[in-house]
């Protein structure tokens, strides 16, 4: 297989003072968006030592989905390295990386082909090497445990000891990737880099970070939304052993809205600076401020439903296939049904934090961030510094889901740091955390259909109403991606299609929640699926392979499609699987939801059980995907375990609601979270092929949801229209 | 400000701290040992669990002056070698996802296994419940507790 990237310009070899051979990459030029004819700056991704380690930079941030094992197994693959003498470096945020974020499900989408590219591009500059060195055909040489070695003559040569002909060697024009099936790295179960510090408490978080006359700071933010500071008495603070400064926070004075017009401001508060993490909460707690909320809409949530759903007649068309008026008037019969999806919060187990050190011209700082790049523009609006003033360090993420693509706990490190003339560990307590984050948005969605005497569809309606398009991650004006566009299911199914969004405004930060619109809309397009066969007295799983029809690639849009074949194939494996057609015991019952997510397909059903007074039990869940090749299994199952989980539990509890412009929620008493003694059994299989791989953080959580809430009708008979499902 | 003797992984440090500091904050501030995790503050998420007597407790709601009379262990001083059965355990199955909570986890499964070598799925559960696993490694800890059982076993 050629690769496409004819950019040998993209990497290039050097020999350092040590005598390693250096591999540095400049990735941005790779990226089509991004052309550039010249390249003069690198940035290592491998280095072979003379002593025969090899170390493989981990570019992009990693928050617990497996990318820092992932990506370096991805290039330890083609280079044919030895995976037991390659140490692992986190790299720190740099352009030249291009693409270092997490989110999306896109770290192995987009660097699939890159990682494959650098490491097969160093294995045939190690190749030609040894052929030169041994005087044979480069055709007869593979690598393998980080040796070449002569296929012929079985005679091997490490490549610690290519590096000086290796280095002389102009790169290949082209580079032939490994076929899939000699894979020796991907494909294996591969245990987490970290994992040996993880279980020893040796792995550093950012929040874990500790430099030289560092002192530790918190904040007490406004709890309303967009309010502001009227005044404060900090005289108790201030008697607290250990505090040295009370500092307000007003980001009108720090640059406003930093992240656009149409952004949420970041929220104004007071924060104390101490020497100790507990004196600075301390001190917090006897901080007696004033709030001003004259700038706030004071909104309560059965007040903001209530605008949503009047906001169900006063849409715009995000997609119109067809005619659904007329669908409508020849139709045999009609359904419709409205549901409702709370806010959530993301609550990761580390608390927002950071740690900056801003005593000179140069900002260095330790972030807990899916997303540096926003940082840095963000220090750069602020503070009018150029990027080589900008040193971001990327430590692992105690968990992402999306609310680290905010920074806006890093830029107020960053003020306070650079106010008080110190290093600063800022650290938010619980309750500020769930407080201020950028929730999922709630929503109010109403499906209507239109049916033929068999009960199919002929139109499908689809209105979505919530306020996402407020937030959107620093640009300005469009949406958010957490609410109906022209690529949701069903679009490309139904001969007549409509797809509105009804706008609401409200003062909710509102964000990235893992799997997005997903998050919310697999649940009400599955579950009225359900309810459409429920109707139709057909089986669920049977009315839905009719309603997806049979195989072909189905254009969506212009540049996307749907392939079939994969989405019936893992709604058959995990019809089989589940024991779908067995029947259950009295008071059980299976929900079935399959979707396409970032290029996966997943299939799920759910069992539950209800004893007599209808509580719920989750007994098994049953998984079938097929995400192409996967990277490393022991990863990919974790994603899939967690996305599952995910769903199930913010389907169970998740609901964050407000009273009087503020967040009730506040810690994990009344923002719960699934316990050990209600998870049930997970049976995850993967498809096996030999198709690119796709992305696996986002797609198993959302047909979780709508499965759960479809075995719990089989299960009692009950329609459960509203999320969470125990109120 | 005070001082106080604690035993932490079998030796004694003495610090200066407030009366009502949460030992937490003793340990990760003070005595810089970090693998014991802030989550919530109040007792409700099992990141901080570390054993005092050899028992599994918050270290963020037990203040430094209640806890003079016995041995904390964190996850750093948990076994030679970084060697106990639960954490062989845990390397072996790849349990943790972004690993905040695992030594929290960690430290409950190990004093579970000490009073009860052999836990039912319900004791297991019962003992489990006040730790909380945000991205969902639920179901691979529950296969560690099979593995370090078998393992203390031998």
């Amino acid at each position: 297989m050629k690769n496409t990237l004819k950019r040998r310009n993209f990497i290039k070899l050097t020999v350092s003072a040590s005598g390693a051979l250096i591999a540095g990459v400049h990735l941005q030029s790779c990226m089509p968006k991004k052309p550039q004819a010249e390249v003069h700056q690198f940035s290592p991704l491998i280095k072979i030592d003379t002593d025969g380690w090899i170390s493989l930079i981990a570019k992009n941030p990693e928050i617990g989905q497996g990318v820092k094992t992932a990506l370096p197994m991805i290039l330890a693959e083609e280079l044919g390295a030895n995976w037991n003498k390659v140490k692992v470096v986190q790299a720190d945020y740099d352009t030249i990386y291009d693409e270092q974020w997490a989110g999306g499900s896109y770290a192995i989408i987009l660097n699939w082909d890159l990682m494959r590219t650098a490491g097969a591009m160093v294995r045939q500059v190690l190749i030609e090497a040894a052929s030169k060195k041994m005087n044979l055909p480069v055709e007869e040489f593979i690598t393998k445990n980080s040796k070449v070695f002569h296929t012929k003559s079985n005679k091997t040569l490490p490549f610690e000891e290519l590096i000086a002909e290796a280095s002389q060697i102009p790169l290949p024009e082209e580079v032939e990737f490994k076929p899939t099936d000699s894979f020796e790295i991907v494909g294996k179960n591969i245990p987490q880099v970290d994992l040996d510090k993880l279980v020893s408490g040796g792995a550093e978080f950012a929040i874990d970070i500790k430099l030289p006359e560092m002192v530790y700071a918190t904040v007490l933010k406004n709890p309303v939304f967009e309010g502001g500071v009227s005044s404060y008495d900090d005289e108790d603070a201030r008697l607290v052993n250990g505090v040295i400064d009370i500092i307000e926070l007003n980001n009108a004075a720090y640059g406003g809205r930093l992240l656009g017009p149409n952004s949420p401001n970041f929220v104004n508060g007071v924060a104390v600076i101490a020497n100790s993490t507990w004196a600075t909460f301390k001190a917090a707690k006897k901080l007696k401020v004033v709030w001003d909320n004259t700038g706030s809409r004071k909104e309560n949530t059965d007040e903001i439903f209530e605008r949503f759903h009047a906001q169900l007649s006063n849409t715009s068309i995000e997609r119109k296939d067809g005619d659904i008026a007329k669908a409508k008037r020849s139709a045999a019969s009609s359904f419709e049904a409205v549901y409702e999806v709370p806010f959530l919060a993301h609550a990761t187990m580390e608390p927002m934090n950071c740690t900056v050190d801003f005593r000179t011209d140069v900002c260095e700082v330790w972030v807990p961030t899916q997303n540096p790049e926003a940082l840095q523009e963000g220090l750069i609006k602020l503070f009018g510094l150029q990027p080589e003033q900008i040193k971001i360090h990327l430590p692992r993420i105690g968990g992402a889901f999306g609310r680290r693509y905010y920074v806006d706990y890093a830029m107020d490190a960053a003020v306070l740091s650079k106010k008080t003339g110190k290093p600063v560990k800022l650290t938010w307590t619980r309750e500020e955390d769930i407080r201020h984050d950028w929730y999922r948005p709630g929503s109010v969605q109403k499906i209507s259909a239109s049916l033929d005497k068999d009960g199919m569809v002929t139109g499908w309606q689809h209105i979505l109403a919530n306020a996402s398009r407020k937030t959107s991650l620093g640009r300005e004006g469009g949406p958010a991606g957490t609410e109906i566009d022209e690529y949701d299911f069903p679009a490309g199914f139904v001969p007549n299609l409509q797809l509105e969004y009804g706008h609401v405004l409200s003062d909710v930060p509102l964000g990235q929640w893992r799997a997005v619109a997903s998050s919310a809309n697999a649940f009400t397009v599955h579950c009225f699926l359900d309810e459409l066969a429920i109707l139709n007295k057909t089986d669920p799983i049977d009315y839905f392979l009719k309603f997806i029809g049979p195989e072909r690639m189905v254009p969506v849009v212009d540049d996307y499609e749907f392939d079939l074949k994969r989405l019936i194939h893992v709604v058959e494996k995990v019809r089989q699987n589940s024991n779908w057609d067995t029947p259950l015991p009295e008071g059980q019952g299976r929900g079935f939801a399959a979707r396409k997510g970032a290029g996966s397909f997943i299939a799920e059903v759910v069992t539950v059980s209800a004893d007599e007074n209808r509580k719920i039990k989750i007994l098994k869940v049953d998984a079938i995907v097929d995400c192409g090749i996967v990277v490393n299994p022991s990863g990919a199952t974790a994603q899939v375990e967690g996305g599952i989980l995910e769903g199930l539990c913010a389907a169970l509890y998740g609901e964050i609601t407000f009273k009087d412009g503020a967040t009730e929620q506040s810690n994990f008493h009344d923002y719960k979270w699934m316990r050990m003694g209600e998870v049930p059994e997970i049976h995850i299989e993967f498809i096996k092929n030999e198709l690119p791989p796709r992305g696996l953080g986002e797609p198993p959580l959302p047909p979780a949801i709508p499965a759960l809430v479809n075995a719990i009708y089989a299960a009692t008979g009950k329609r459960i229209r509203k999320l969470p499902i125990v109120q | 400000m005070p001082s106080y003797t604690l035993t932490v992984n079998s030796v004694e440090k003495t610090v200066s701290v407030d009366t009502d500091t949460p030992l937490l904050w003793v340990l990760r501030d003070k005595l810089g040992l970090t693998g014991t995790k802030y989550g919530c503050g109040k007792g409700l998420c099992g990141a901080c669990t570390v054993q005092y007597k050899g028992n599994a407790v918050r270290s963020c709601t037990l203040t430094a002056d209640s806890v003079l009379e016995g041995n904390i262990t964190t996850i750093e001083g948990l076994s030679e070698g970084q060697n106990h059965p639960v954490q062989q355990a845990w390397r072996e199955l790849d349990v943790p996802q972004c690993g905040y909570c695992q030594s929290g986890q960690i430290i409950s499964a190990a004093t579970l296994l000490s009073k009860n070598p052999k836990p039912t799925e319900d004791e297991i559960n019962a003992s489990m419940a006040g730790n909380i696993c945000r991205c969902g490694t639920y179901t691979r800890i529950r296969e560690a507790f099979q593995l370090a059982a078998s393992k203390l076993d031998e």
